[in-house]
């Protein structure tokens, strides 16, 4: 482990910390939490799901956590279209605007989804490999916000 | 109080995805590898061929629960399935309630679900009602999980290293719902036709 993964970066752990050395006690939660965070942002096979737009979805459903620390580490795209769907726009492309609710949904009312939100991706034009690499995608990032909100009142509770 | 309710014992639900799974005979060498398919084992579940059309996310998922669901030491393993648990009703994901108050109730009896099903939250031990409280706010967007929730976790004789296993294994049901609820539906299917649909 480094003081230097995603979640230490969203809790401003460094190695001295208490929180990093209980963090280390779970290395196996601490790499896989970096293997998951790597195989939905940037993995081997892409699907044609490029960085930008993963992160831009990424960014989106992230600040659904209201955690400034989390959503830095899934900056914004610079390009125009995709940056605005980072920032919760309603992008004028379908397809993105497709994926804007989808990300929306996912995030904040999981409970609500129905097969006809996929048709709607589908309709869209992404495919089923598209949809299964967005949907780990999304997930991987509401887990992250959970361990990073709870490990933060652990940290808050023990002077960590 | 506890034995006021009626002791209920869950039946298991089949899952299956709205959208095609990946077919063994179709599958790339990736994903076969990921669905760890050899000669001798090639029957593979629509859930796992369903989300092994991404190899990359799958097999790094899978590899982060099996950590989280079954590490040894820290927190017992009822209390683990007891936050699954509590995330799944949250996320409407009936599927996994299903499978996780079933675990539940192997490790630890049928006290505990028997009352969450009868809506008895009253009927809770108070190290599980301290679980579920936890469990819910922590998976509730954005998290509302306080230092009121650790306060109660501690005073049931939880440790950091506990909280710790609590914590996420609260959290990779909030993945785990976000799969298996949108992308099936899960169904009360007799046994013999599960067995079936195990051998699709």
């Amino acid at each position: 482990m480094t003081a230097k993964d995603a979640i230490n970066t969203a809790l401003g752990v460094s190695s001295g910390d208490a929180m990093y050395q209980l963090r280390a006690r779970r290395p196996a939660f601490v790499s896989g939490a970096e293997a998951c965070r790597a195989a939905v942002l940037h993995p081997e096979d892409d699907l044609d799901l490029s960085p930008d737009l993963r992160h831009a979805v990424a960014h989106r459903a992230a600040a659904f956590g209201a955690n400034a620390a989390f959503l830095a580490g899934y900056p914004a795209p610079d390009a125009p279209e995709l940056h605005d769907l980072a920032k919760g726009g309603q992008p004028s492309d379908p397809g993105l605007a497709a994926l804007a609710r989808h990300t929306d949904m996912i995030a904040v009312t999981p409970a609500r989804a129905s097969e006809a939100h996929l048709q709607d991706l589908l309709s869209a034009g992404f495919s089923v490999s598209q949809i299964i690499a967005l949907s780990e995608l999304l997930a991987q990032v509401c887990f992250e916000m959970r361990v990073v909100h709870g490990l933060s009142l652990l940290r808050n509770n023990t002077n960590a | 109080m506890r034995d006021a309710i009626t002791r209920i014992k869950i039946k298991p639900l089949s899952w299956t995805p709205y959208l095609p799974p990946v077919e063994v005979a179709d599958a790339t060498e990736r994903q076969l590898a990921a669905m760890k398919v050899t000669p001798s084992a090639k029957k593979v579940s629509p859930y796992v061929r369903t989300l092994v059309h991404d190899p990359d996310s799958y097999v790094a998922r899978t590899e982060l629960f099996n950590a989280i669901m079954y590490a040894e030491g820290g927190l017992p393993r009822q209390d683990r399935e007891l936050g699954a648990l509590g995330a799944s009703l949250v996320n409407g994901c009936m599927y996994c309630a299903n499978v996780h108050a079933r675990q539940h109730a192997k490790l630890s009896g049928p006290c505990t679900t028997s009352a969450l099903y009868a809506g008895r939250r009253d009927a809770l031990s108070t190290r599980d009602a301290a679980i579920m409280d936890f469990a819910e706010a922590l998976t509730v967007t954005p998290p509302r999980a306080d230092q009121s929730h650790i306060e109660a976790l501690r005073s049931e004789g939880m440790d950091d290293g506990e909280i710790q296993d609590l914590i996420h294994s609260i959290a990779i049901f909030g993945w785990a719902n976000r799969l298996m609820h949108p992308l099936g539906h899960s169904s009360d299917t007799p046994r013999a036709c599960r067995k079936d649909f195990r051998r699709v």
